[in-house]
């Protein structure tokens, strides 16, 4: 490879990175997430987080940072008290993938300068170079099996970027296999440095030599027979040790690239025909400058953002709650605001928190991944970025908003992330935005229309409802009109609610009695109450079943009807309706 | 005795001290408790859905019973859903069939041998009354406290089988047993306001305020909660608050200090 093109192609691609780094990084002060962060102007925000970065230089919790890099960056010790599979196939991969960097792709800078008479083709270099990219290739291997057994049955939060970062990371992996396999068994490569450094590319003058590189290097010389004479051999030795040893060392500890070549052999004579060496060469440079330019907009960009949230939590204050392994940082709104944009950025969709999700039974049973930490992260990036809301995608929204108020705010998505996201903050803020775009809770939905009006709603719609057979199931009590045949209309229900009685202004006060809604069933007119202030105002206190004279059971008929009008008044409702 | 304790959802994020001062009682009085892997008991998708509801509640029952334990739970919500799943497991065999059936795709099953005890029944029966004032070392004498018992440990008392709902006693029992004084106050049945805080908070504040009003009304110097529910319901309305205000402590927290136990050991 010419050096003008490989210079040309690494400064464009540091170049793009850098420009991609300073976009995304810019997203951390300009993306807002949450009604608080919206009052918050940029520059104020940009302030905050220097004001932050200065009151903790100044303080004792600088001490901590180094500590924190080491145990929580370096050795990824939350990651380590979750999955231990994952946490092995992590470091087998950065370690692997560190070294291969500073040893073989920055030799030049690096390797070169440390160790005196580095030769890539010399042991232990031969050696390392398969032992780190067989690190990588293991380590994502983990990764992916470990992603396989964390499958929960409903589909898994990622970005399709992050499938093409693996598959490229993967493409340099085993192109560069290949080319070291094809150069150890290349004729080619033979002739061009016995010509280099022996004066030569005759056949029957070098065939001593060729006789020692095809038995011991894995040159595959298509005019050699087989057996070579061990003599041959011999004779090889001195010349490999006046013009060759200095730089080669026998391939076979490169135990990848070794059995490649022997494999390859049958064929090397072709390949360099149509010049592997070189075609493979580019694809192998050109596969890492494209994984360089695109960094900060693929699953590497957590090389930058996972430290930094980590370390933020250990340079902010910290709110420690018994029972949680990991504290939890307390930070002023301003600096939250773009920890909130980060942890947009630093989640991997790893998965961790969906496995030990509270609500992830439900999730299952109602079949929306919705209600998953790592699905929701998704949708409130979207949210943040406009594009949950695009026309056409009003299914995908209607799902991202159930799960986001099923969240039980239990906290263990917090205390298990690998990466140290304080996730309640950021789905507080996520419920925040959503019934700001009119995706709020059933409870404030329901309230944007009175209940004849919803009920006229229901009238109008794709179908008249009338409680039936098709409600037994989710609605038995509602749908049978036995259950309110005992009703004597003696309004005890009414008299003792608490609601009832606390409902002295018209504004905040319910619209029907319980003895309504009751008697409304009866009558047939479920309707009606569907969209009613009593039934969504109700306490679930039971004060009505437990006083009813007859055993009707009050309080259950409400909480069925509340989930009966989550699905009736949500197939006529339209979306950002406010209240 | 042994049993799984469930926490549920609020008391490890936002009511550490429940867990941790119910872990330091009952460990001192000898009830081992067990933890296993439960998730939300599902009352919040009762808004939702009933079999999604009771599919959540049985899936932890049967946890349970895989285990071979009893389940408790110092939460009152938690304790009423699980109870209420309980009941409609009973009486609807459809029901009963597709929650069965989504269990057995994750390998579960549920038969109903696991019950579900809420913390002050088993205080005041399992471990008795006269038991606990025996092993007080500090008895709390003189502090008046107001027993907020909580909705769902009350009603429906054919569901909850807790105490008489029209006339409980329980936790008035369980106070005088630390050496405390339960006050008498007209309000202490009613519903603390934290369900329909979502829906209209104004209407919810107004529920609340009327309790810590009645309370101090009463001359009590404390509200005695057993459920983080009503709990942090009573802080978060008086928080800031320029009202007369109550202070708020858990029964577990009672207990523990006239156990003589360590404060930090009940989150105090």
């Amino acid at each position: 490879m010419s050096p003008m093109i490989f210079q040309t192609a690494l400064y464009a691609s540091l170049v793009l990175c850098a420009l991609g780094l300073a976009w995304r990084v810019s997203a951390w002060f300009r993306v807002r997430v949450g009604p608080d962060a919206r009052a918050v102007t940029l520059s104020r925000r940009v302030a905050a987080v220097f004001q932050g970065i200065a009151a903790t230089l100044a303080s004792r919790r600088v001490f901590q940072i180094p500590g924190a890099f080491v145990l929580d960056v370096l050795l990824q010790r939350r990651l380590f008290a979750n999955e231990k599979l994952r946490w092995f196939g992590h470091l087998l991969v950065v370690v692997g993938f560190t070294l291969l960097l500073l040893m073989h792709a920055l030799w030049a800078s690096v390797t070169v300068k440390l160790f005196q008479g580095y030769q890539p083709t010399l042991d232990p270099y031969l050696f390392l170079r398969n032992l780190f990219g067989t690190m990588i290739l293991v380590g994502v291997a983990l990764l992916l099996y470990g992603r396989w057994r964390r499958r929960t049955g409903l589909p898994q939060a990622r970005r399709r970027i992050d499938a093409a970062f693996v598959a490229l990371l993967a493409f340099v992996l085993v192109t560069g296999f290949l080319l070291e396999a094809h150069k150890i068994a290349s004729p080619r490569a033979f002739y061009r440095m016995a010509e280099q450094f022996i004066g030569t590319t005759d056949a029957e003058k070098l065939m001593p030599l060729r006789a020692l590189w095809a038995s011991e290097f894995g040159v595959a010389f298509a005019d050699l027979k087989t057996p070579i004479a061990p003599h041959l051999v011999q004779q090889g030795r001195e010349l490999h040790r006046d013009a060759c040893a200095f730089c080669h060392t026998p391939p076979a500890s490169a135990f990848v690239s070794y059995p490649v070549a022997q494999i390859l052999a049958p064929v090397s004579g072709l390949l360099d025909q149509v010049r592997a060496d070189i075609w493979l060469l580019y694809l192998h440079v050109f596969a890492c400058f494209l994984g360089l330019a695109s960094l900060p907009f693929t699953l590497f960009f957590h090389v930058v953002t996972a430290p930094i949230s980590l370390l933020v939590n250990a340079a902010a204050p910290q709110r420690e709650l018994p029972g949680q392994t990991f504290p939890t940082p307390t930070l002023s709104s301003a600096v939250r605001a773009s920890r909130r944009a980060l942890a947009l950025d630093a989640c991997v969709r790893c998965g961790i928190c969906d496995m030990r999700c509270s609500v992830a039974p439900l999730a299952r049973y109602l079949g929306n991944p919705g209600l998953l930490p790592a699905h929701m992260l998704q949708a409130t990036a979207a949210l943040a970025d406009g594009s949950l809301l695009r026309p056409g995608r009003e299914a995908g929204a209607l799902r991202a908003a159930e799960g986001a108020f099923l969240c039980t705010d239990c906290g263990r998505c917090t205390s298990r992330c690998p990466v140290g996201l304080d996730l309640a903050d950021l789905w507080e803020a996520a419920r925040g935005d959503l019934a700001a775009a009119g995706l709020p809770a059933p409870a404030q939905w329901v309230q944007a229309r009175a209940a004849l009006a919803w009920a006229e709603s229901l009238e109008a719609g794709p179908g008249q409802y009338i409680f039936s057979a098709a409600d037994a199931w989710s609605a038995p009590l509602s749908a049978d009109r036995r259950t309110f045949s005992r009703c004597v209309q003696c309004q005890t229900c009414t008299n003792v609610c608490p609601v009832v009685a606390h409902s002295i202004d018209s504004e905040h006060g319910v619209d029907l009695t319980p003895q309504k809604v009751m008697n409304l069933l009866r009558l047939g007119l479920g309707d009606l109450t569907l969209g009613s202030r009593m039934v969504w105002d109700c306490a679930s206190c039971y004060q009505c079943q437990e006083h009813c004279p007859e055993g009707i059971r009050v309080a259950d008929i409400m909480l069925e009807l509340r989930a009966l009008a989550v699905h009736r008044l949500g197939a006529v409702r339209s979306l950002g309706e406010r209240s | 005795m042994k049993y799984a304790l469930f926490l549920g959802c609020k008391i490890p994020s936002r009511l550490p001290a429940y867990a941790a001062s119910t872990r330091a009682v009952l460990g001192h009085l000898g009830v081992t408790l067990v933890d296993l892997e439960f998730d939300c008991c599902g009352y919040p998708a009762r808004d939702v859905s009933r079999d999604a509801f009771v599919f959540a509640a049985a899936r932890n029952l049967a946890l349970a019973e895989r285990a071979g334990l009893d389940l408790l739970t110092p939460c009152t919500c938690c304790f009423g859903t699980l109870r209420h799943a309980l009941r409609f497991l009973g009486e609807d065999a459809q029901l009963r069939a597709r929650v069965t059936q989504a269990l057995a795709a994750e390998g579960l099953a549920w038969s109903g041998t696991s019950a579900v005890e809420h913390l002050l029944p088993l205080l005041a029966r399992k471990v008795g009354v006269d038991a606990l004032a025996a092993a007080v070392r500090a008895p709390r004498t003189g502090l008046r406290v107001a027993a907020q018992y909580g909705c769902h440990a009350l009603r429906p008392s054919n569901v909850a089988r807790f105490d008489n709902p029209l006339a409980p006693t329980i936790f008035e029992s369980l106070i005088r047993a630390t050496g405390a004084t339960p006050v008498d106050w007209p309000r202490r049945l009613d519903c603390c306001g934290d369900p329909l805080h979502q829906a209209n908070a104004p209407l919810s504040g107004r529920m609340t305020r009327a309790k810590i009003a009645d309370a101090l009304e009463s001359g009590a110097e404390t509200i005695c909660t057993a459920c983080p529910h009503c709990h942090l319901r009573f802080d978060a309305v008086q928080a800031g608050s320029p009202e007369p205000s109550i202070r708020t402590l858990l029964y577990t927290q009672l207990l523990g200090l006239a156990l003589g136990l360590p404060s930090k050991s009940l989150g105090l």
